[in-house]
């Protein structure tokens, strides 16, 4: 029988863009912006960006290191609020090894003439692949990308 | 004003029966009917049930003078006699009341088995599904002693 071990943890990022909450939630409704953010490390491999921005819509992307290890994103759609909220479940694979399953809530905000966002991603990680802390520097990553993206 | 609740519950139960039945018990939607009824006028009802990776179970939880909450499941980490995770997001009426993310993991406890349940919840706008969750998962696991 294999060791199995399931770690659950949950983190929040919070960020205030200069945007408008629409401006905002259209970053990631619309998967041609989406998919300018939404992506790993300028020299990675890079699958194609997919995204049917709906609810019980499907989400997928992969990439990796040339010639190394594939890191592959699957995401559902569970609950969309126009310009307030996006519910979306994804797994993680490293190759073929399920790494993680994570439940992510973005809450958009009005705030002065721009918009809060609060992300909330409550997970599971599988089998000591993965942890918390290295998926919320992850993510804080694309944020970071989402505000580069925002201000152009 | 839309807002989303996050919570996350830990619940763990004995039983005197090898992980094989416990997940067999999880497995089996004719099993899973009986046990996770939370109470003698609730009843389950599944109009879509297909337990593997990726596959989708559509269920009404029927209580006279109530409307129906209806779940809806994907599968996304089945490993035999040892986990399940699943996403979940329940419906009451025509409002869209939580999504959750739930494992279930088995652990082998000499003849017995030990079960540990935790459901990473996000309840929308004061909808309460915590207490929800809380209510309907406690009387489940009890009721699951009872298929032993």
């Amino acid at each position: 029988m294999t060791n199995r071990s399931t770690t659950h943890a949950t983190f929040v990022i919070e960020r205030e863009y200069k945007a408008a909450p629409a401006k905002v939630f259209a970053a990631f409704a619309n998967p041609a912006s989406k998919a300018k953010w939404f992506v790993g490390p300028e020299e990675w491999d890079k699958s194609n960006h997919n995204l049917d921005f709906r609810i019980g819509g499907k989400e997928s992307v992969s990439g990796g290191p040339p010639g190394g290890v594939v890191h592959s994103y699957d995401g559902e759609i569970w609950d969309i609020v126009e310009n307030e909220r996006i519910v979306i479940s994804y797994q993680m694979h490293l190759d073929k090894q399920r790494i993680s399953v994570s439940l992510g809530t973005t809450e958009i905000k009005p705030n002065g003439a721009g918009a809060k966002l609060i992300y909330t991603e409550q997970g599971a990680y599988l089998d000591g692949y993965d942890d918390a802390g290295e998926r919320e520097r992850g993510t804080q990553g694309l944020f970071d990308q989402l505000e580069t993206f925002l201000s152009k | 004003m839309n807002t989303i609740a996050h919570a996350t519950i830990v619940m763990e139960r004995t039983y005197s029966a090898s992980p094989a039945r416990v997940f067999a018990a999880w497995a089996d939607v004719e099993a899973r009917k009986r046990w996770s009824a939370p109470a003698d006028n609730i009843r389950i009802e599944y109009e879509e049930a297909d337990f593997r990776e990726g596959g989708r179970d559509l269920s009404r939880c029927i209580e006279p003078g109530n409307e129906d909450y209806v779940a809806a499941v994907t599968y996304i980490d089945i490993k035999r006699d040892q986990r399940i995770a699943f996403v979940e997001d329940i419906a009451h009426g025509k409002k869209r009341v939580s999504a959750a993310l739930i494992s279930m993991e088995l652990t082998p406890q000499g003849a017995a088995t030990r079960l540990l349940l935790t459901m990473q919840i996000a309840s929308f706008d004061e909808a309460g599904m915590e207490q929800g969750y809380q209510f309907g998962w406690n009387a489940a696991l009890d009721n699951l002693a009872k298929e032993f």
